[in-house]
């Protein structure tokens, strides 16, 4: 974990010293200002030292829990990002929901003969649509056109909905394709048919043990759906308008805010690792035995 | 191996499901919270650009800060919508007979947010702040008159405890004017004192002024909240309302985008907000009160940098304003909202306007062609496109981001329509520091901004070769001999004739294209009552109140 | 934002036949309006026409007029090279570099393996559009950097397929035959290694596509790729954006034609996988 995190601070440190231009105008905007305040705003922000002497310094106070201070913003990273946080947060949280509902119901529903192609064509397509295309249909249609939800709210539950559908249809569609591709691989497993001759029901051996092993092969995407939340959060939060982390990350890229950059950086990582290693720790304590052939990871 | 793969998966859907039940219940129980006793008003605001630092009226040159911050800083006069100016925290002025000096008496009675009085000192606290080198001052500095090199600002004496002078090395008569402006009011000098270097970040203990609101929440691109100052007494003179205002709490919504502050305002999240578009304005119902002011000072308008590439040549420049067809773009773009300009100054800008430019040049292609000739630039390209020794006739726009759809779109238009002359325009949208630093060289062909102002003098700015926005690197003595003769007279009617010369220099060596007068639209609830405007079009809170909502 | 999940399965199902034509229908019209835009309209994709601002769809007009009366199905169609050419060209440099890295890590000793591995773990803990986000930043907005930084982000998913498919054929034993036999390593890759790790990168290549067209239209939505009046169809949607209300058209067409290529490069992607999975058992 560390080795990631240290990895993550480093490359993105040095890589964002590659951005053209002097960070000294992002401090000040626009003004006349002498070479001799440019030179003290240098000096005040540690920018005049040495490379390396800057690095080692952010390192040390990384250990510390010190992101630095926004060029931008003029206040502390971890405030900027903590301020942003929650907003992301509640967007993503409510977004894997929908995701894991909309998914179960197209996997299950999608399971028929007839169905099938169906969903495999939903699938398709939510799987294939740009996130912030399907952002400005779903205003279109439910805020303008029939005027369901505000078209653009900022406060409530109601103002979570379209970016939170938004968010999930193209990881909904990944989900389902991988649940009912593993619904039907389970199907062929021997069990099945001992499960079947125990007498139990289509919907108890479907709930019981097909979903399950499936569930496990589509549970897997976990890494990817947290990626593919977040990359969307920058596009759902623009076009909805809303606050958050997206939206910071893109700000402070796009006005070249350095430690801001950086700090998000080495929070993904840390997320990265944090889920990681939980996850492992805890597996490692419990490790009942769950027999599969599949071998998807 | 495998089988740990598999627990390790169900785990985190657990953990992940867990999380977000745990997330989802909590916002939705803490979205409800907002009803109260007291009287609070929500205000939907642009505001995009605070968060960069540009939260010091002494150091931002965006309009943005002093609507925000109005509300918190108070100023010496007050300007009234006849143009006159009353006393606010000078109870009186004297204007020495050389025009050099200024001596303002103050109220004994202000005190600031922090319990510091207002005096000469403070005063004197905040204009030094204002000309020092690291307050890095754009506007603030420019409206007291000082600048690095050529500015005429001489000083600030402390007279008595509440008397102070001002002192300027030639005569200056926007001062008045300038010293109404929010973008000159004054902080706690403990503030100047302590927190001097987080003033552009501003927030609650750092923003102190003396204002009827104090600052008491700020989070960044979110929202400013700003609480009633109880202590408050010191109203502009002739105010209808005396002591603390009678809305307790305003809340600033920071909303950039102009679809979201149209829906936070019909939803009812929000009684009043501003920087409506034009083609929102229909959307809005009934229920509202729409209130546009049309912006003095320096309409939208498009430098032709005639320092750096092809509009060095006069015949260039009048090519390209006379290759655009302005009328039709301005009116299907901002939908009889805002009104074609004509010249470099809005007719709202008191004692200035030329209205004999009015209709005084047309889109005319063939002319427009005539003079791309008569320039040298003959042969043509490839692609169509004029070119003169091997070069083509290209000019790159540089704009920050973001740029609105009615300016993007006309954009779109000046292209079209220069490529029919064989003209092109290069488009180079920029990240606001991207920006600065392409703009500080005057490294670019084209640039195009409105900046509001009630005085005139915002010309001296945009066209003295020693202005911070000269945009067009306009270096003319002519020019510049105008500028400071207008500054240097008082008299009304010697100022406009001076100004009008000034209109008149551009229409003829068109070192600017004047496009649209801008309009500062705001709509609001009609539960707001006693509401007025500044000359800015910008909502002042301190008389109104709210009636219970019907 | 990616697709590039291979969901991998004993018994991938082939795709029904009309599918894949009309999928391949639709990728060739997409090719020739990219390369010869005027077969399909007689319209300036950059004339405004102020008279003409914001009309519905109609004979005139397929996809209606943006609000300065450009013709939204020109935009359309001469935009299609800016996303052909981003999705096609990043997906070939992600594809070349990922191959050369990861056939690297997987041939070298364990500690070059090690680093390289972890260099591609570390990255590979961001998400993808952030990624090319920061790329962005580095090196500019612009068409050029779209590319680049759409390829650099996915370059860690290819190395890491290059690798371990290399890791495979280094255990087949013929890498070590080779050797044995005196055979050149630059041969034994040629001959052994590359062969054997292509097949499965370009069946992620051809899905990579669309993934990278996504992307590509994403990053300019955000202002981040072609100066307008480009027509690219990240762009004209994000011009679309605040005309919902009034000319849905604007956004909804371009959005409608990156989806219908992202499925057709998605259905020939799968029947790539289906066919080599089949020949694989």
């Amino acid at each position: 974990m560390v080795l990631v995190v240290w990895g993550a601070a480093t490359l993105g440190f040095f890589a964002l010293r590659l951005i053209p231009g002097d960070p000294v105008n992002v401090l000040i905007g626009l003004g006349n200002v002498s070479t001799q305040v440019r030179d003290q705003i240098r000096e005040d922000w540690g920018l005049a030292d040495p490379l390396l002497v800057q690095y080692l310094g952010y390192l040390g106070r990384l250990v510390q829990g010190d992101l630095g201070t926004s060029y931008r913003r003029q206040q502390p990273v971890a405030d900027v990002i903590g301020q942003q946080l929650v907003p992301t947060v509640q967007l993503m949280a409510l977004a894997v929901v929908f995701a894991l509902l909309l998914a179960l119901g197209s996997a299950l529903i999608g399971r028929g003969r007839r169905t099938a192609p169906l969903a495999g064509l939903l699938e398709l397509v939510a799987v294939s649509s740009p996130t912030f295309w399907i952002g400005l249909v779903l205003i279109s249609v439910f805020g303008f056109g029939l005027g369901w939800f505000p078209v653009v709210a900022t406060v409530g539950f109601g103002a979570l909905l379209l970016p939170a559908a938004t968010l999930a249809i193209p990881v909904a569609g990944i989900i389902s394709q991988v649940l009912r591709q593993g619904l039907d691989d389970a199907a062929a497993l021997p069990f099945v048919d001992t499960v079947r001759a125990r007498g139990a029901s289509h919907t108890r051996l479907v709930v019981r043990h097909t979903l399950r092993h499936a569930a496990a092969s589509s549970i897997t995407l976990t890494g990817y759906m947290v990626g593919s939340l977040l990359g969307g959060s920058v596009l759902v939060e623009t076009v909805f308008a809303r606050p958050g982390l997206g939206r910071v990350a893109l700000n402070a890229i796009v006005d070249r805010d350095v430690p801001v950059v950086l700090g998000i950086i080495v929070l993904a990582a840390v997320a990265f690792s944090v889920i990681n290693l939980l996850v492992d720790l805890v597996a490692d304590r419990i490790d009942p035995r769950l027999e599969t052939k599949q071998a998807y990871a | 191996m495998r089988s740990r793969a598999h627990t390790t998966s169900w785990l985190r859907a657990a953990a992940a499901i867990i999380a977000t039940v745990a997330v989802v219940t909590g916002c939705s129980a803490t979205a409800q919270n907002t009803a109260a006793d007291s009287t609070t008003l929500t205000y939907a605001i642009n505001g995009g650009t605070l968060s960069g630092g540009k939260m010091d009226i002494h150091s931002s040159a965006f309009q943005a800060t002093a609507l925000v911050m109005r509300n918190s800083f108070d100023s010496l006069v007050y300007q009234k919508a006849d143009g006159s100016f009353v006393p606010w925290l000078a109870t009186s002025w004297q204007i020495s007979d050389d025009g050099l000096q200024y001596t303002f008496d103050l109220r004994d009675d202000v005190t600031f947010h922090d319990g510091e009085p207002f005096n000469a000192e403070a005063v004197k606290a905040n204009f030094e702040h204002v000309v020092a080198p690291e307050t890095a001052s754009a506007d603030a500095a420019s409206l007291i008159g000082y600048a690095e090199t050529g500015g005429f600002y001489a000083g600030t004496e402390v007279v008595d405890e509440y008397t102070v002078r001002v002192d300027f090395s030639q005569p200056y008569a926007p001062f008045l004017q300038a010293v109404s402006t929010a973008k000159l009011g004054f902080y706690s000098p403990a503030a100047l004192r302590e927190n001097a270097a987080q003033l552009p970040a501003g927030g609650p203990g750092i923003s102190v002024g003396t204002g009827p609101y104090v600052l008491s929440e700020y989070t960044p691109d979110q929202s400013i909240v700003f609480t009633a100052n109880e202590n408050y007494n010191w109203a502009p003179d002739g105010s209808t309302h005396r002591g603390a205002p009678a809305i307790d709490t305003l809340e600033f919504r920071i909303l950039p985008e102009s679809s979201v502050r149209t829906g936070a305002l019909t939803s009812g999240e929000a009684q009043i907000a501003s920087d409506i578009t034009p083609n929102a304005v229909g959307q809005i119902g009934d229920e509202f009160t729409i209130e546009n002011v049309t912006m003095p000072g320096l309409p939208y308008t498009l430098f032709l940098n005639e320092a750096h590439g092809v509009f060095a040549d006069e015949n260039v420049r009048r090519a390209f304003a006379l290759g655009v067809d302005i009328g039709p773009a301005v009116e299907s773009i901002y939908q009889g909202q805002a009104e074609r300009a004509w010249s470099i100054l809005s007719p709202a800008t008191p004692n200035s306007y030329d209205p004999s430019l009015e209709d005084s040049w047309a889109f005319d292609p063939d002319q427009a062609n005539a003079l791309l000739n008569a320039a040298g630039w003959t042969e043509r390209d490839s692609e169509g496109y004029r070119m003169k020794d091997g070069a083509r006739l290209s000019a790159q726009w540089l704009a920050y981001n973001p740029v609105s759809d009615a300016n993007a779109s006309f954009g779109d238009v000046v292209q079209s329509d220069l490529r029919e002359i064989g003209f092109e325009i290069v488009r180079d949208n920029r990240e606001i520091a991207q920006y600065y630093e392409a703009f500080d060289q005057r490294n670019y062909d084209l640039s195009d901004w409105s900046f509001p102002s009630v005085d005139a003098d915002v010309l001296r700015a945009h066209l003295h070769s020693g202005g911070y926005k000269n945009g067009s690197s306009t270096a003319d003595p002519v020019v510049d001999t105008l500028l400071d003769n207008a500054i240097a007279t008082s008299d009304p009617a010697e100022r406009e004739s001076l100004y009008q010369q000034l209109q008149q220099w551009n229409a003829t060596h068109v070192a600017m294209v004047p496009i649209t007068v801008p309009t500062a639209i705001t709509a609001y609830s009609k539960t707001i009552e006693n509401l007025s405007f500044d000359l800015y079009g910008q909502p002042l809170f301190y008389e109104a109140s709210l009636t219970t909502a019907p | 934002m990616s697709v590039l999940v291979a969901v991998r399965s004993r018994r991938v199902k082939r795709m029904p036949a009309p599918a894949l034509w009309a999928a391949a229908g639709f990728l060739v019209l997409l090719v020739v309006s990219a390369l010869l835009p005027g077969v399909f309209t007689a319209a300036d994709p950059l004339r405004t026409d102020i008279g003409e601002a914001l009309l519905a769809p109609g004979p005139g007009h397929p996809f209606g007029t943006d609000q300065t009366g450009r013709d939204v199905f020109a935009r359309v169609i001469y935009g299609s090279r800016y996303s052909l050419a981003i999705g096609f060209g990043a997906t070939l440099i992600a594809l070349v570099v990922g191959l050369v890295i990861g056939s690297f890590a997987g041939l070298m000793r364990s500690l070059g393996d090690g680093v390289l591995s972890r260099a591609i773990e570390i990255v590979m803990a961001f998400p993808e559009f952030l990624l090319a986000l920061i790329v962005i930043a580095i090196i500019g907005p612009g068409e050029a950097s779209l590319l680049v930084a759409v390829a650099l982000a996915v370059i860690p998913s290819y190395a890491r397929v290059a690798r371990v498919q290399t890791l495979v054929v280094k255990r087949a034993g013929y890498v070590e035959a080779a050797r044995t036999l005196g055979v050149s390593p630059a041969v034994t890759v040629l001959r052994h290694v590359l062969p054997n790790t292509l097949g499965p990168l370009l069946v992620m290549a051809t899905m990579g596509v669309g993934t990278a067209i996504t992307a590509a239209a994403g990053l300019s939505f955000l202002g981040l790729g072609p100066k307008p009046p480009t027509p690219e169809w990240g762009l004209i949607l994000s011009e679309g954006r605040n005309f919902l209300a009034s000319a849905w058209w604007i956004a909804v067409f371009p959005g409608l034609v990156i989806t219908a290529t992202v499925v057709s490069t998605s259905i020939l992607g799968r029947h790539l996988q289906a066919r080599s999975a089949r020949r694989q058992r």
